[in-house]
């Protein structure tokens, strides 16, 4: 099993296969499983990702039963509809369906954890864009899963992806990381360049806290899916034109533990600092859950 | 180091019911292995919450995932939401308390369920550690309290014979099939137990074949 990002770029230059192939003969060795059900496995989650992107999209959207998220999936397909994005109708897709994935999230739908249900919206953003843009096939699509996935797993065994561990850079910094790295193989880059990538889209967003307000997964992280989904296109592009990254991927990780490590427990996924610890956060949880809680 | 995330079904997973993989779907599976070791649903059950557990179970849905697990539904299973409900129509009583201070087991996502049907009892402390995966750090059963390193698969065979001829039986097939890490047992008047941390997830059909061959023994 492969424990750093250095071994599976050195494998990938070895043995001339993309990473994701290299993730599923790891999978199938470790799993005992034909390769047939992996990718079946892998592909049922895909379509778990698809539909909860139209869902997000569809009508007039999702709403949470708190009624703090929803519907703004739909306001930005329509705001995209109208041609005057600043930042452009691709990054602009990416963060409807990264919006999507996540009102749906908030609203208890079904969705698929990549690697955290928080952050379940930043990969599907970048993914879902780019089978558009680059017209993937159902195959570059299921193949994009297995590197964010397979590269996933080193972040996950080396640092944390959960947000009471490791904060928010654990879980939307993580997925972003993955999506970046997994997006410069589906463009055609090197396995080397998927790493630059994966350090670049961490390394931008170090330190980031998870402050839920009500310890709801709703706001910041709806809208923080967004960015995890415009920061991974950022840095994806950036290692796809030759940029590196002055700190070894392998090194951004180990940074990103320590950092996690080192925030205070109100930052954490507790509710209780950041934005949750403000005014009107604090009075959204008095309004939700009553003045005792 | 041992990893703790062994497939990538892990990272790129579970397809879930909204909306926290570690404070809903990880509720979920602590459920399920209260399930599993108690070998069923118990009549009663005690859930303690500390941490992060403690501080946002209400807005995560942690309640109604724990019950589903204890239920033994699935993830994704859309009955997860309204799994309180259907435990009380059971009969089934479910109690949740926050409590202060650190986690016994050393984790902010911690819970601990206290489950109970008669006379039989068990006591299962689970963590969350992120993205559905859970960690099982501390048991207690039959009176023994048992220390696993927590990564899951653990297996725990309950020895009434008292002979450890089941203990080598089980550790040669073990070997054999799925490796472990560490092995641990205990020995009480009534029983012993023996714990394996197994390195990987079990190859399909393995969990079967297990119970098959040794009719006491407990899969997580």
């Amino acid at each position: 099993m492969y424990n750093h990002i250095k071994e599976i770029v050195a494998d990938s230059e070895k043995t001339g296969k993309p990473i994701s192939e290299l993730i599923i003969e790891q999978e199938c060795q470790m799993s005992g499983l034909p390769r047939e059900k992996v990718w079946n496995k892998m592909k049922y989650n895909l379509e778990t990702m698809r539909d909860a992107v139209k869902k997000g999209h569809s009508g007039n959207g999702v709403f949470s039963s708190t009624g703090l998220t929803g519907g703004e999936a739909v306001r930005i397909k329509k705001y995209i509809e109208k041609g005057h994005t600043l930042s452009g109708d691709t990054i602009m897709t990416a963060v409807q369906n990264a919006v999507a994935t996540n009102e749906v999230n908030a609203a208890m739908g079904v969705i698929c954890a990549t690697p955290t249900a928080g952050s379940s919206g930043t990969l599907p953003g970048v993914l879902f864009l780019l089978e558009k843009r680059l017209n993937l096939t159902e195959e570059q699509m299921i193949r994009f899963l297995f590197t964010a996935g397979g590269l996933g797993m080193v972040i996950a065994n080396n640092a944390e992806i959960a947000g009471a561990t490791g904060g928010c850079q654990a879980e939307v910094g993580s997925a972003s990381a993955m999506g970046a790295a997994a997006a410069v193989e589906a463009a055609g880059g090197t396995a080397e360049q998927s790493a630059q990538a994966l350090s670049i889209a961490m390394s931008n967003l170090l330190g980031l806290v998870c402050d839920p307000i009500a310890g709801l997964v709703e706001v910041p992280c709806v809208k923080r899916n967004a960015i995890g989904a415009g920061n991974a296109l950022i840095a994806a592009d950036m290692a796809l034109a030759g940029c590196t990254s002055v700190i070894p991927a392998d090194e951004c990780i180990d940074a990103m533990k320590k950092v996690g490590h080192q925030m205070p427990a109100s930052l954490r996924e507790t509710g209780i600092g950041g934005l949750a610890g403000t005014p009107t956060g604090q009075a959204i949880k008095a309004k939700i859950f009553g003045e005792d809680a | 180091m041992e990893n703790r995330y062994k497939s990538v079904f892990d990272i790129i997973g579970p397809v879930m019911v909204g909306p926290s993989s570690s404070h809903t779907a990880g509720a979920v599976a602590i459920g399920r292995e209260g399930n599993r070791l108690f070998g069923g649903v118990p009549k009663k059950v005690t859930v303690h919450y500390y941490g992060s557990f403690a501080q946002t179970h209400r807005g995560h849905g942690t309640d109604y995932a724990i019950a589903a697990g204890i239920l033994g539904f699935t993830t994704d299973d859309l009955r997860v939401p309204r799994a309180p409900e259907i435990a009380r129509q059971r009969g089934i009583d479910i109690r949740f308390v926050e409590e202060e201070g650190p986690s016994p087991i050393g984790h902010p996502n911690t819970a601990i369920l206290d489950m109970s049907d008669g006379e039989k009892k068990a006591q299962l402390s689970g963590c969350s550690i992120g993205g559905g995966a859970i960690e099982v750090r501390d048991i207690v059963l039959h009176g023994i309290n048992i220390k696993p390193a927590g990564s899951l698969p653990i297996v725990i065979l309950v020895d009434f014979e008292r002979k450890l001829n089941h203990e080598r039986s089980l550790s040669d097939f073990l070997k054999l099939k799925a490796p472990f890490e560490e092995k641990r047992i205990y020995k009480s008047h009534a029983c012993y137990i023996y714990e394996y941390d197994i390195q990987n997830y079990f190859k399909p059909d393995l969990t079967g074949e297990l119970r098959k061959k040794y009719p006491h023994i407990i899969c997580l």
